[in-house]
């Protein structure tokens, strides 16, 4: 089965840009870049910052309002704003961990959802566990911000088994990649 | 295969052989050639053809772990039979009606080995595989009709590819092989564009529209008339072939139409609940208002032009939410005009395009159910219909 392999795709990528690109143009366009710098506009940012997110109860998703923090084999825990499937937690796996004899899928769609003891927003992928039937336990589909198939990304129907032996729907996780604000 | 005359003669042959202590049996044997005084004759074993497809059939997918395309007709609510489609496939049907098309993913060893991406070619009546024609990747996803889209003369067979790429594959359906791939980046959901190729929706909002997608399959896009990520449109978009004309719903129920061509007009959009004397619906949380949603939220009846959409009370970011009832929505004069409600909540829809059109629904139980098109009343209730996307040919 032919494999999706990133690393071969960047290094490709890499050498191409490389292989266009001398050294003195790179540093010349490096100058322009440090000598423009005060032009380029900082006020987008300060806005960003001066504009914090609401994350009172009227802001909130009907999701974000009920999530709760202690048990993730329940669809209402709050990493799961847009799952879809079944949980890894309840088959043998773990938030982050897929069941013994499955595999993660190194690319995933992805959620931001409101962790409610803290109030903030972290960016989330769902990793599915593939190579097995599916689970079949704890079926979840929440649906926070999830969009259709031109924004792949952000659509939680598709199988997301690429680069695995198997392109078999196991489970899902839901894996904290960081903070989204 | 052993014949049942052939059959008869061994038994009888072996009974005659087989001595006096058999004789009470034996003396049975010559009364089997004899008339059965009930009409109750020998029978041969025989398989069942069905007509092509018809206005008034459902093919109703088996859904997640169910393979099989069901045939219902919908009339008597009695199925005629099941199309072989396997998991996470899709379907079209040929306009001329000789042929159903079934776009499938299969591995060499069940879950692994070799993955084999093909459209598999089945004759309408007698339901037999005709030929494979194999294609080089497909997007492997449940409940959409837009992932496997035919031309209006069914010559030119177009399959959505997600590898993880976005891309077309084209079949030419007539010499039953695989064409080329048309890369996609960023569009989805394909709409039929008759005599220029076809089109797709767009996450920078626009609709992008690939003319001559067999040779050259030049990408154009227009301007942006959706926020995708903020009030995206249901792929499953309804399409009036004699007027050339798609129509959209978006999450929050904002009705779209687009003359399709080589530069698609698209129309400013209005608010389904306007259209039904309902403030409009908003993305705003704890905002509770009536919202289209579920798996398949719209069917389109070309003959009346209305639309049937399902819909959900509840807050927005609800759109897979099941629906409770369904609003028949005039495109034209942009009036619900009728609300049909539920019996249970319901994830699928569709209707015939016949002048008196049924509505078929199931839910995630797989029952199904067969609705009259103007009034709702439930004609007929099918256990274990089917719990997957619903197709009518020359469907919407």
């Amino acid at each position: 089965m032919k494999k999706f392999d990133a690393d071969a795709v960047c290094e490709k990528l890499l050498r191409k840009q490389a292989g266009r690109t001398s050294r003195r143009s790179l540093i010349s366009r490096l100058g322009i870049a440090l000598v423009a710098a005060p032009v380029f506009p900082l006020l987008p940012v300060s806005r960003a910052e001066a504009a914090k997110p609401d994350r009172s109860p009227e802001a909130k998703t009907a999701f974000a309002r009920s999530a709760q923090t202690e048990d993730d084999t329940e669809c209402t825990y709050w990493r799961y704003c847009a799952i879809d499937g079944a949980l890894c937690s309840c088959c043998g796996g773990g938030i982050h961990t897929c069941p013994a004899g499955s595999e993660p899928s190194p690319v995933s769609w992805v959620g931001t959802c409101i962790n409610p003891d803290n109030g903030k927003a972290y960016l989330i992928a769902y990793r599915d566990c593939c190579g097995k039937p599916m689970c079949n336990q704890c079926l979840c589909d929440n649906t926070d911000r999830e969009t259709q198939l031109y924004t792949p990304q952000l659509n939680n129907d598709i199988i997301w088994c690429f680069g695995t032996q198997s392109m078999q729907y196991h489970c899902s996780t839901a894996v904290l990649v960081g903070g989204a604000e | 295969m052993k014949s049942y005359s052939g059959f008869r003669f061994g038994v009888v042959a072996a009974l005659a052989l087989s001595g006096p202590a058999l004789y009470g049996i034996a003396a049975f044997a010559p009364a089997a050639n004899a008339k059965d005084p009930n009409g109750l004759e020998p029978e041969e074993s025989d398989t069942a053809t069905i007509e092509a497809p018809q206005a008034g059939w459902f093919y109703v997918r088996g859904g997640w772990e169910v393979d099989g395309t069901a045939i219902y007709d919908g009339k008597s609510g009695k199925m005629k039979g099941i199309v072989a489609s396997s998991q996470l496939s899709d379907m079209a049907i040929d306009p001329a009606g000789k042929y159903y098309y079934i776009s499938e993913t299969i591995w060499s060893k069940g879950n692994r080995g070799t993955r084999q991406d093909m459209v598999s070619v089945y004759d309408s009546q007698t339901l037999k595989l005709v030929t494979e024609i194999p294609i080089p990747s497909r997007i492997l996803v449940d409940e959409r009709k837009q992932n496997f889209v035919l031309s209006a003369d069914g010559r030119w067979g177009f399959i959505y590819s997600f590898s993880p790429a976005q891309a077309v594959n084209v079949v030419d359906l007539a010499k039953r092989k695989f064409v080329k791939t048309v890369e996609l980046p960023g569009c989805a959901a394909l709409i039929p564009n008759p005599g220029v190729g076809f089109s797709a929706l767009c996450s920078d909002g626009t609709m992008a529209t690939v003319t001559d997608p067999a040779g050259k399959a030049a990408i154009t896009h227009g301007p942006a008339f959706f926020a995708a990520s903020d009030d995206p449109i249901f792929e499953n978009f309804a399409y009036d072939k004699a007027k050339n004309t798609a129509i959209f719903v978006s999450y929050t129920g904002l009705v779209y139409t687009a003359k399709m061509g080589a530069s698609p007009e698209v129309s400013a959009p209005f608010s389904l609940q306007e259209a039904a004397g309902y403030a409009p619906a908003v993305t705003k949380p704890l905002s509770v208002a009536w919202y289209p949603g579920s798996r398949q939220p719209a069917a389109y009846n070309a003959a009346s032009g209305e639309l049937f959409v399902l819909m959900h009370m509840g807050e927005y970011w609800s759109h897979k939410a099941f629906g409770d009832e369904i609003w028949v929505l005039d495109v034209a004069a942009r009036k619900v005009v009728r609300r049909l409600a539920l019996k249970e909540p319901v994830g699928h829809i569709e209707v015939t395009q016949q002048a008196e059109p049924l509505i078929f629904v199931n839910d995630e139980k797989s029952e199904g159910m067969i609705l009259d098109g103007r009034t709702g009343e439930e004609l007929h209730r099918i256990e274990t219909a089917g719990s997957g996307v619903i197709s009518v040919a020359s469907g919407s």
